[in-house]
């Protein structure tokens, strides 16, 4: 009964239609792939390329420092009869002009794209910083909430669907929303309400009055927290769910209560994964631009959040006064309009007719945009390695 | 026999289960259960899989109430002499006083130290040395101290299984609980943890209550002082241990003892 083998290779494939399906699916993946690598890898070297000259230099300290620690300027560009282009500020034009005499031929501005872009860089710093405190807060309670006490059932898979919703409206609406809620009807103390108060609640001492905070980095904090809401919450939720339930049952069959079990046996543990994967809600809130267009950020602004001049204090001022002018001044920088990175970029972006100058302080703020949310990314990846060698169980 | 039995000739049982049906939503999982505990005795509670012995056993410290949807619905549970369904029962109380092992040994990832101490910290313990004293007792009580004194700052999840058990029934024993309840305490465990952990339950028995179940019938018949046999939910047979392994009044524990099960 054994069967005469008729071939030499009794393995040898007979190119049958199910292996050549194999073969397509495998390259259609394949080059699917290669697509996404490529364009990823094209962009990424257009802004090297356009963006790293104008950080770096190739004299000492090698770095642009007038590019990051100045802010955004107009552009004097004049022109010589030879045909050579000075770049100066507004300042230097003058001086320039007197210099060349009757060589001089013309003389063009530009604005946004001369000195450099610290204002961009602070006020998106303080933007994050408020965002991210706001989102850490509202999204770990809610999270802690839905994971630990609310009872299962439909109405929490109701709540769960809204968040996942609230992941999908465009980011402009939630610009209009802040507009609306935080720059327009937020409540505040004062002492005489604005005519565009929506109701105001005296109080005796004072009002609490909502007329909003008006275009500020507040408002825009607050409005990028709800964009980053989504992420924060389902994250956190599923660092509190990685929790083994053992230990939640352990703590409380030693008597502790469900808030001592959360913030014993539960919170320790999920607390890593949650500050990780809030680094990546970091760098969304930073790369957004339509919510801070209506709340938060100006296309220009000549001074930082803090250079704000308050009256100067009498030469025998207290400590106390000194100190309260430095709490207002501080707390100061958050009711501030600010200069934001992407607004920035976009500023520049749409500016036309389109020139060589706004380009390259286009493709500049780019660069150093990127460098920071790589770094951002790129330490999210590692603190996650390091805390997940740490924390197995 | 315990000293806190003054008045009355017999002690009263610590723990006592009256008529009691349970149930899982809709499905019943315990049928009219009557159960007494008695002090500084071993109860064993055997029986085949899925009969409800860990139900039962999370009745007497209301782990089920974390269960959606489970409750007892008829009878009830005294301890101490106390309904502990009563609404002026404070659950943390009750869980301070009812102790509980679980099959699976699950320290926290922290240190050995913070593990016993956990307990004594949630019951807002913070005197460094009433702390070190109870760390001390609970892992001298667990078989522990000796080995790991040197380490206690160590990580738990660094010792072995069996070892880390222990911690668990050092970490259960102190708050001092009057009942300490083990469900399948050894099921995990190698031979020679599992015959530590058997030595270990008649210290136990000296200064707690101890209810455990488990799968194991030599294990029952080693360590208890009384065995409950549960089948399909119903209590079948609840007798001290010599007398039900050797002379069982009813035929489904004969049965079941002999492994000629149905
Ligand atoms: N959380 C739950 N929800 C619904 N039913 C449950 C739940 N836990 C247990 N049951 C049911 O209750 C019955 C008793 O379960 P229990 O866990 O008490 O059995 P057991 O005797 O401990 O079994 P084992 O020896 O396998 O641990 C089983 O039929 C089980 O399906
Ligand atoms: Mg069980």
């Amino acid at each position: 009964m054994n069967p005469v083998p008729t071939n030499d290779n009794p393995f040898a494939g007979d190119n049958s239609g199910i292996q050549q399906r194999e073969t397509a699916a495998r390259w259609a993946l394949r080059v699917g792939s290669y697509i996404v690598v490529i364009i990823t890898l094209a962009i990424m070297l257009h802004i090297f390329i356009k963006g790293a000259p104008v950080v770096f230099q190739s004299k000492w300290p090698f770095v642009n420092t007038q590019f990051l620690t100045e802010l955004p300027a107009t552009l004097h560009v004049i022109e010589d009869q030879q045909g050579n282009h000075i770049e100066t500020d507004v300042n230097g034009a003058d001086a320039v002009k007197k210099k060349l005499g009757d060589d001089f031929r013309s003389e063009k501005t530009i604005s946004y794209s001369g000195g450099g872009i610290l204002g961009p860089i602070v006020g998106t710093a303080l933007l994050v910083i408020v965002s991210v405190g706001v989102a850490l807060f509202l999204g770990v309670a809610c999270a802690i909430y839905l994971s630990e006490y609310a009872k299962h059932g439909k109405f929490l898979e109701m709540v769960r669907l809204a968040i996942l919703n609230l992941a999908g409206v465009p980011s402009v609406v939630f610009g209009l929303f802040g507009l609306g809620a935080f720059v327009l009807t937020a409540p505040t103390f004062v002492d005489v309400p604005a005519d565009r108060s929506v109701f105001a609640i005296p109080l005796g001492f004072t009002t609490l009055s909502f007329e909003g905070w008006d275009t500020c980095v507040l408002s825009g904090g607050f409005t990028l927290a709800f964009v980053i809401l989504p992420v924060i919450i389902t994250a956190s939720e599923q660092c509190l769910q990685a929790v083994p339930q053992g230990f939640r049952e352990t703590s409380m069959a030693l008597g502790a209560t469900r808030w001592q079990t959360i913030r014993y046996s539960v919170l320790p543990f999920a607390t890593p994964g949650i500050l990780t994967s809030s680094i990546l809600g970091i760098a969304r809130a930073a790369g957004e631009t339509a919510p801070i267009m209506f709340t938060a950020a100006l296309a220009f602004k000549d001074k930082l959040p803090w250079q704000k001049d308050l009256p100067p204090l009498p030469a025998d001022a207290s400590i106390f006064a000194h100190w309260e002018q430095s709490v207002s001044r501080f707390l100061g920088i958050f009711t501030e309009s600010v200069q934001a990175l992407p607004y920035h970029i976009y500023t520049l972006a749409a500016k036309i007719p389109q020139n060589e100058y706004a380009e390259r302080a286009q493709y500049g703020s780019v660069f150093v945009f990127l460098v920071l949310v790589a770094s951002l990314a790129a330490s999210s990846v590692l603190l996650r390695k390091r805390l997940r060698a740490k924390y197995r169980w | 026999m315990s000293a806190d039995s003054t008045a009355q000739s017999t002690p009263p049982p610590v723990v006592q289960v009256r008529d009691m049906d349970f149930c899982y939503g809709a499905s019943k999982a315990l049928f009219d259960i009557n159960l007494k505990v008695e002090y500084h005795r071993v109860t064993a509670l055997i029986g085949p899989s899925g009969c409800g012995k860990s139900t039962l056993l999370r009745c007497i410290n209301r782990m089920n109430d974390r269960v959606p949807s489970a409750r007892v619905t008829k009878g009830e549970v005294l301890v101490k002499g106390k309904n502990i369904h009563d609404a002026d029962v404070d659950l943390t109380q009750l869980r301070k006083q009812v102790g509980m092992v679980f099959q699976k040994s699950n320290p926290f990832p922290k240190s050995i130290y913070e593990n016993v101490a956990y307990g004594l910290r949630i019951h807002g313990e913070k005197n460094k040395s009433v702390l070190d004293e109870a760390v001390e007792r609970s892992l001298t009580h667990a078989a522990l101290w000796e080995e790991l004194k040197d380490r206690l700052h160590a990580n738990a999840l660094a010792l072995s299984g069996g070892q880390q058990q222990r911690l668990c029934i050092a970490r259960a024993i102190a708050t001092v609980p009057d009942v300490l309840l083990m469900d399948e305490p050894c099921s995990a465990l190698d031979p020679i943890s599992t015959l530590k952990i058997e030595e270990l339950m008649h210290q136990l028995a000296r200064e707690f209550t101890v209810v455990i179940v488990t799968h194991n019938m030599q294990q029952a018949v080693r360590v208890s002082d009384y065995t409950a046999f549960l089948h399909l939910g119903k209590l079948v047979e609840f007798a001290p241990t010599e007398e039900l392994f050797t002379n069982p009044r009813e035929k489904l524990t004969d049965s079941y003892l002999r492994g000629t099960f149905s």
